[in-house]
């Protein structure tokens, strides 16, 4: 084999120009663009939060604790160490405004500063002033700001008094930018931020109430936070005070950024799979074209070996070129979008351009390009010399050599492993690349099925004398047939959107239509000890409810299992991040059953005991009698485990994942929480009688709190449609070309039916309907393949009832069919203009 | 002459190209009898294909009357065209033109459905058995031979019963022996239907077996070449 004539005879036939590889290119470029986009913004996005990290945090660190204020030893080390301290108190509860028509409430998420806050970044507030002036308040009054979406709903004005438990407040202006707001994660309630001093009257921060307070820290430029971390655990004991520094300002957000971005990475990845049908096909078609030249070639005497390398180096350039203009758009559209990007996330984002994503996304390009051309480039083996002589047609072998099916085998290998990688997703990769070949290999079968059926169908009788059925049902079965990349390249786009449907309508619904059957009305919290009867007495004799539970409030860390490191033992766990909600009671709660072990005596007051939630404990590794060191504000207070019990989280109603027996944590300072059960009509009453007896205590009503977890479900959704809509897109183009590609062959049919007396209506009606044929198909498979893909992700991930969704179903199938109809359409109108005497003379 | 079956006056026919209007037809004026078969003889390039495609209605006259059963051609849309040969017309091609997705019988019996004959596929069958392709019924165009493929042709242009058959060169792609056999059962239809046959051909044996044939020099009738086979 000659690698010099192969380049001469590549370089000679890329001379005819890029006018068949159009598609080739669209879907190529836009599938790496996709990838490289969501990669870049990915990157982006994490840039910003590591150069941000300490305006994102509010402090080059911040130390954390629950329940207090830092003891005069930790304020000291603070004090030697940093060269500024901000403290902070962080807690939720209810603004309350009084007015002649009525009192309004609203749960706000309350921010209690110092004068030195904020250490980084600043506050926006409208009207214009700085904070200090805002907080300074008027008329005797201490000032508060507020998140706008509170005064709206609320319906405040600047200037107008609100009350924070049983302190007022004058609404000086409207944040407009929290500085430090992205480090503080999810919260049910808007902002509102005040002096810590001037809380001290509102009865909000007593002993046991759920409050957090912040030290936000500034060191002089230059130090070691890492030195300082191990300094700071050594100096304030333990697992009490929690540490978080601008190394990783944001860890629930990184966190959830690159997940998203990974998953939309996947999502790309489909998108790719999609586009790799439109390089195939477009390959294919290329190479059809070529037959006579490479049959010429052999004649003269070109080795097999010597033509495969000069239509592998034809393609390799175009890919090289489709994958350039991919990375061109995929790193220009962020840095175009950024002003708009930056306006839709609450996240410094650093635009750029940012090489590793776009490497990566280069890599799946070709990676991707390399698979589907392979298949293609193999028939040119299979063109034999005298094909010049007597037609080729069905010569072909269906399959390649070995040699290239091996070689396919390890392209996909090699794209799915970069992908399980790079993503950092491995199971739900492999999960992902398992269902989207499935798709793959149904939509094949399907494709052939279709075919099969069609062709059986098309010799029915009873199509005879229907003829424009017959001839459209004949074409789908018939040989040349676009069924295979039609239903190929529509239906994954269709599947991807259509498992994106049934997952966002799954969530959505598990969360907002069957919770609300059995969740509570009211989760109450920072009820105190003293306040627990009259709270009690006051909901019982309301007729709208229909049940009150309640359970003492604590919340604690679990530093260790068995006198070791809790994560040494139990790795990662959920439960071991941050601190959780603790309760004691002399008897298991109603309804809870204990799985193992014994519930400890009513009148039980030995050594501490511990019943743990089964489901955790097994994920964990815990055993009965294993011991379990939980830190409650600041104490340590080991205990045996002595039983296990079910805990139901899914209705919402009060579930602990760590019980103790009172004795242990009834002397520690601590509130109550309670869940209300009653009508919707009882609610607003309710909400009004318990906040004027008690203002301390906050009601988060459950319908609010699921509206807003279905916002940022929401976001997620769209965010993944927006990933689906790209595939889907994809599909069009492929499906475009396939339409484009199939426009001579159908002119050349059309110039025979007229002459044998076809009608230009009868030739459209039966083009629209095998269009509409191959779209029916596709968005078929799509409702199956999505609606698989939700019930597994419903079922083993989500771990909720499956619920087939037929509204987005029925839009995919409609969406299906037209939109083959239209792409079916468009490239109709020239076959049907063309005359048949020159159409059939062309073709002699 | 009775009435002719088709009947041409002064027929011009230029088409646009990128040098330029190209005359192809220069004022042709000829009748065809019923029954009768014309043979249209002459060179390359010298408009017999073109002069074929007009009587057939398939290309339309950029001057001069085409007249088909006593209908003016000219005039009429492309979808009267259609239905006009649907019912009067069968048109065999060099290339035989068959629709490569569909199967033998369903080439032959799509015309017959268009015109809306119920009987369609059973006399499809029995005119694919008439041009021995009894066995053939289900396979597609490009699992045939070419002569295979001409007669499958033959059998949907003569399936409708047309009043007139166009063929143009339909043995200009087979071999010798092929050929004959094509043109031995083009000539059996046209004589068990009676229809009207106009045939161009480059083959003196085929344009002999004819009962007239004119001559075409660059677009023209050659008069001086007239024969009529019955002298």
């Amino acid at each position: 084999m000659s690698m010099v004539n192969a380049a001469r005879i590549a370089r000679r036939e890329l001379r005819g120009g890029l006018r068949g590889f159009r598609v080739f290119l669209a879907c190529l470029a836009l599938g790496v663009a996709a990838i490289a986009a969501v990669g870049s913004v990915r990157t982006s996005i994490e840039q910003g939060l590591q150069q941000e990290g300490a305006v994102i945090l509010g402090g080059d660190a911040e130390i954390q604790l629950t329940y207090r204020f830092a003891n005069e030893a930790e304020r000291a080390w603070m004090d030697a160490n940093a060269e500024e301290v901000s403290e902070i108190v962080d807690f939720r509860s209810m603004v309350v405004v009084d007015r002649d028509s009525g009192t309004e409430r609203g749960l706000t998420q309350i921010k209690g500063v110092d004068a030195a806050y904020p250490l980084y970044g600043e506050t926006r507030l409208t009207p214009a002033m700085t904070l200090p002036e805002a907080l300074d308040g008027r008329d005797g009054l201490p000032g508060a700001v507020m998140d706008p979406v509170l005064v709206g709903r609320l319906a405040l004005s600047v200037g107008e008094v609100f009350r924070l438990g049983t302190q007022d407040f004058v609404l000086m202006a409207e944040l407009l930018r929290e500085p430090d707001a992205a480090g503080g994660g999810f919260s049910l309630g808007p902002r509102t931020i005040v002096r810590t001093q001037a809380l001290e009257n509102s009865q909000l921060l007593q002993p046991g109430t759920l409050y957090e307070t912040d030290y936000r820290l500034k060191f002089t430029p230059g130090t070691d936070l890492a030195v300082l971390e191990a300094a700071a655990a050594e100096a304030l004991d333990g697992a009490g005070p929690r540490w978080r520094d601008a190394r990783n300002g944001a860890p629930g957000v990184s966190r959830f950024v690159e997940r998203l971005g990974a998953f939309l990475v996947l999502v790309g990845l489909a998108g790719l799979a999609v586009g790799g049908v439109g390089v195939s096909a477009a390959v294919r078609a290329y190479l059809d074209e070529k037959t006579g030249v490479i049959a010429t070639l052999k004649t003269l005497g070109a080795e097999t070996q010597t033509i495969f390398a000069a239509y592998a180096m034809q393609i390799g350039m175009l890919t090289a070129l489709g994958i350039a203009i991919g990375l061109v758009l995929g790193a220009a559209v962020p840095l175009a979008l950024a002003p708009v990007i930056s306006a839709q996330l609450p996240l410094p984002v650093v635009f750029a351009i940012h090489p590793q994503p776009l490497a990566e996304a280069a890599l799946y390009g070709f990676l991707a390009a390399a698979l589907f051309t392979l298949w293609p480039l193999a028939r040119t083996e299979q063109v034999r010399a005298a094909t010049l002589f007597r037609d080729g047609a069905g010569s072909g072998r269906a399959l390649p050599r070995w040699p290239y099916l091996i070689a396919s085998a390890a392209l996909l290998a090699a794209l799915v492993y970069a992908a399980a990688t790079l993503s950092g997703l491995q199971r739900l990769t492999y999960w992902s690349a398992g269902g989207l070949f499935a798709a793959f290999l149904t939509l094949l079968g399907v494709a052939f099925l279709t075919r099969r059926v069609a062709r059986l169908f098309a010799r029915a009788k009873i199509l005879r004398g229907r003829s424009a059925l017959r001839m459209a049902i004949g074409s789908v079965g018939g040989p040349g047939s676009e069924a295979g990349s039609v239903v190929l390249s529509l239906g994954l786009g269709l599947t991807v959107l259509a498992a994106v449907g049934q997952i966002d309508s799954n969530l959505r619904g598990a969360i907002a239509r069957d919770l609300p059957d059995v969740a509570p009305s009211y989760f109450v919290v920072d009820i105190q000890n003293d306040q627990l009867s009259g709270f009690l007495e006051r909901t019982q004799v309301d007729r709208g409810v229909s049940r009150i539970e309640s359970a003492p409030m604590l919340r604690g860390v679990v530093t260790k299992i068995n006198d070791r490191p809790a994560s040494d033992v139990a790795g990662d766990h959920w439960v071991l991040r941050g601190d959780r909600g603790i309760t004691y009671s002399a008897t298991p709660p109603s309804g809870a059953e204990v799985t193992a072990g014994t519930w400890w005596d009513k009148d039980y007051n030995g050594p501490p005991q511990i019943s743990f939630a089964s489901e955790e404990a097994e994920e964990m590794g815990l055993k009965l009698g294993d011991s379990l060191t939980v830190n409650v504000l600041g104490r340590d207070i080991t205990a045996e485990i002595t039983s296990f019990r079910n805990v139901d989280f899914s209705t919402a109603g009060i579930g602990f994942i760590l019980s103790m027996n009172p004795g242990a944590l009834q002397g520690a300072p601590h509130t109550h929480i309670a869940t209300i059960y009653a009508k919707e009509s009882s609610e607003i009453g309710l909400l009004r009688d318990i906040g004027s007896a008690y203002p301390n205590i906050t009601m988060i009503r459950v319908r609010d709190a699921i509206a807003r977890v279905g916002e940022v479900l929401g976001g997620i959704a769209a965010a993944t449609t927006y990933g689906a809509l790209a595939t889907l897109v994809t599909g069009l183009i492929v499906l475009i070309g396939a339409a484009a590609a199939g426009e001579r062959a159908r002119t050349y049919e059309a110039a025979i039916l007229k002459t044998l007396g076809a009608t230009r209506g009868s030739i459209l009606l039966n083009f629209a309907l095998r269009s509409a044929f191959f779209g029916l198909a596709a968005g078929l498979v799509a409702i199956a393949a999505g609606g698989l893909a939700g019930w597994g992700v419903t079922t083993f991930v989500m771990e909720t009832e499956f619920a087939f969704e037929p509204v987005s179903a029925i839009a995919i199938v409609a969406g299906g069919v037209l939109t083959t109809l239209l792409a079916g359409l468009a490239f109709a109108w020239r076959p049907l203009a063309a005359r048949p005497a020159r159409v059939l003379r062309a073709s002699e | 002459m009775t009435d002719p079956v088709i009947s041409l006056h002064d027929v011009r026919l230029s088409l646009r190209g990128n040098a330029g209007n190209v005359d192809i037809l220069k004022g042709i004026s000829l009748d065809v009898a019923k029954g009768e078969t014309l043979g249209l003889v002459g060179p390359s390039g010298s408009g017999k294909s073109s002069l074929l495609m007009l009587m057939g209605g398939l290309e339309r006259a950029t001057g001069g009357v085409v007249s088909v059963l006593g209908r003016d051609l000219t005039p009429m849309g492309e979808d009267a065209l259609a239905l006009f040969r649907r019912n009067h017309m069968g048109v065999v091609f060099q290339s035989f033109h068959l629709i490569p997705t569909m199967t033998a019988l369903e080439n032959v019996a799509t015309p017959l459905e268009l015109a809306g004959q119920s009987d369609a596929f059973e006399r499809a069958e029995a005119e694919l058995d008439a041009v021995g392709l009894g066995d053939r019924t289900h396979h597609y165009p490009a699992q045939m031979s070419g002569g295979e493929q001409q007669r499958v042709a033959l059998a949907r242009a003569a399936a409708p019963r047309p009043d007139v058959l166009l063929a143009d060169e339909p043995t200009g792609n087979l071999d010798g022996k092929t050929g004959q056999i094509i043109m031995d059962l083009l000539f059996g239809l046209r004589d068990r239907h009676g229809s009207t046959l106009v045939l161009v051909t480059h083959a003196p044996d085929l344009a002999a077996r004819c009962d007239r044939t004119v001559r075409l020099v660059d677009g023209r009738l050659d008069t001086s070449a007239l024969q009529d086979a019955a002298e």
